[in-house]
């Protein structure tokens, strides 16, 4: 009995990280789809979204608004994540196509840098929690930490949100038609770089939503997004770069053998796993579950 | 002849490197003309589309959308003013399926259209195209004619004020070329649209163009009927002495 219990535990306590580490990966993947350009900046819009979500619940709307405080701080990472497209991508993407990786990469980077510093210089290199009075959960026998089961809630909810949008709206026929083909939108009359800047937001959004989530779990410092972006790229590996389903699957996937490998073969190991499962992934399918080895620009 | 100027071209230069590629290209294709655009291989055909389209810009030289000049607009502006395009490559959403091809294509340009404007159009174009049977397939996984097909049909979602189709019929059966054929026909003379058509397929070009232009090396080297032009020395030496068929 001892032994079913705790698999189940196990089970439960992995779907709810994976669920967690997927909007990370989805992130990563929507944007690359749309913007075909890794941004490497992922975990500091995770960290200025659990930064915004301690403000707004110590110092504005109390522990019990905590709900309340996280659309809010979501709400802000897109509209940063817009700006960033608007002033600091865009004046490249208005170019021709060569040299635009090696530009995003160096942007996104200082990016990082800049966001890590602002953070540390305002707030110094503190770890802040913004608190939870959620009570323990019981589901059967197992207690579950409320703040991580409404996180699971929350992120849930997002997904589901991010899959109406993308298919049930026109926002979403032309943000699937530029992952397609950016010449091809253009040609049909649409402005591609109006679409680069909601994926962009909604990409970034994803991440600040993670950390404003996660914030009373996981702490609010200067680095916080670092574990959870490391972890968005194993998935994304895993997954298959540009495939949102792969980043959903890998997502489980990987909370899953985290939590197996945690419980039955030793703790300490829980961050090599995913890497281990990464190597395999790579040495037996280098394009990732579900990911395609070329495509058309 | 008298009737009003749909699209211009003046002086249109283009340079890549040491290669004059475009060189003072200047042509006037009239309100509802379909004119053919031929000339061998390299001749600069497909950098005209791309200039007159927005895709480069033109070291020198303007280009007129009904009289309003076009320079320095992008792509999808250019689209949205009413001059559409279609590519030698097929450029569809290969992995939306042939209704969602349609749908991005009307309400790229109307967006603000209602849903349900969308879909009636949508349906009118899979019964016009005899797309019906394939329309909640991916785009990719369609016959090159089928792609070609669909690539006009986006186009004609909205009837737009002029059309420039770079190889339309290349690689493509007898019975969809007739399609095709029918649907520019239809298009032209319903809403008036203009065509210029790139193609190297003479005997298409003879059907649907009362008047060709002639490019070599960059420039216009000759403008009249297909017949008149096919007797210039000049031409018939720019494809090598070969006939024009």
């Amino acid at each position: 009995m001892y032994s079913t219990e705790l698999f189940v535990q196990t089970f439960i306590s992995g779907v709810m990280i994976g669920v967690l580490y997927a909007l990370m990966a989805l992130g990563i993947t929507f944007i690359y789809s749309i913007m075909r350009m890794i941004n490497w900046a992922m975990g500091e819009f995770y960290m200025v979204g659990s930064y915004l979500q301690y403000m707004l619940v110590v110092g504005l709307l109390g522990t019990d608004l905590w709900w309340l405080a996280i659309p809010v701080s979501v709400a802000g990472v897109f509209v940063m994540g817009m700006v960033v497209q608007w002033g600091l991508l865009k004046p490249v993407f208005t170019r021709p196509p060569e040299s635009r990786d090696d530009y995003a990469t160096v942007v996104t980077l200082a990016l990082l840098l800049f966001l890590r510093s602002v953070a540390t210089g305002l707030a110094g290199p503190n770890q802040f929690t913004p608190g939870s009075n959620l009570p323990v959960i019981m589901v059967g026998p197992m207690p579950l930490a409320g703040a991580r089961v409404a996180a699971f809630l929350f992120a849930l909810a997002a997904l589901g949100l991010f899959y109406v949008l993308l298919r049930y709206t026109w926002y979403g026929l032309a943000l699937r038609a530029t992952a397609q083909s950016r010449v091809g939108v253009q040609t049909a009359g649409i402005d591609v770089l109006a679409v680069d800047r909601i994926a962009f937001g909604i990409g970034v959004a994803l991440a600040g939503l993670a950390g404003a989530l996660l914030a009373p779990v996981f702490l609010v410092y200067p680095t916080n997004g670092l574990i959870t972006t490391m972890k968005g790229f194993e998935i994304v590996v895993i997954g298959g770069l540009g495939s949102i389903p792969g980043a959903l699957i890998a997502g489980l996937l990987l909370g899953l053998i985290e939590s197996f490998g945690a419980a039955f073969i030793d703790s300490s190991y829980q961050n090599v796993y995913g890497f281990i499962l990464v190597l395999a992934i790579l040495a037996l399918r280098p394009s990732g579950l579900f990911g395609e080895r070329g495509r058309e620009a | 002849m008298s009737m009003d100027t749909a699209l211009e071209t003046v002086g249109l230069v283009k340079r890549f490197g040491g290669l004059l590629a475009s060189n003072e290209v200047s042509l006037k294709v009239g309100q509802g003309e379909i004119r053919g655009l031929i000339g061998p291989n390299g001749a600069g055909k497909t950098t005209l589309v791309n200039l007159v389209t927005g895709v480069y810009r033109p070291d020198l030289g303007d280009i007129r959308l009904a009289g309003t000049s076009l320079l320095g607009l992008d792509m999808h502006e250019i689209a949205r003013r009413g001059l559409l395009r279609t590519f030698q490559v097929t450029r569809l959403f290969g992995g939306l399926t042939v209704r969602e091809n349609l749908m991005t294509a009307f309400l790229a340009r109307r967006h603000h259209a209602s849903g349900g404007d969308a879909l009636a159009q949508t349906a009118r174009m899979l019964e016009i195209t005899t797309l019906g049977p394939v329309a909640d397939l991916p785009a990719k996984k369609l016959s090159g004619g089928q792609r070609a097909i669909l690539q006009i049909a986006c186009g004609f979602m909205i009837p737009a004020h002029c059309y420039v189709l770079d190889e339309p019929f290349a690689g493509i059966n007898p019975v969809i070329k007739d399609a095709i054929i029918d649907l520019i026909e239809d298009v032209n003379r319903r809403y008036g649209a203009t065509f210029l058509v790139v193609s190297h397929e003479m005997a298409v070009i003879r059907r649907l163009c009362p008047q060709v232009t002639v490019m070599m090396e960059g420039r216009v080297a000759a403008q009249g009927t297909l017949d008149e032009v096919a007797r210039l020395p000049e031409v018939i030496a720019g494809y090598l002495g070969k006939a024009l068929e």
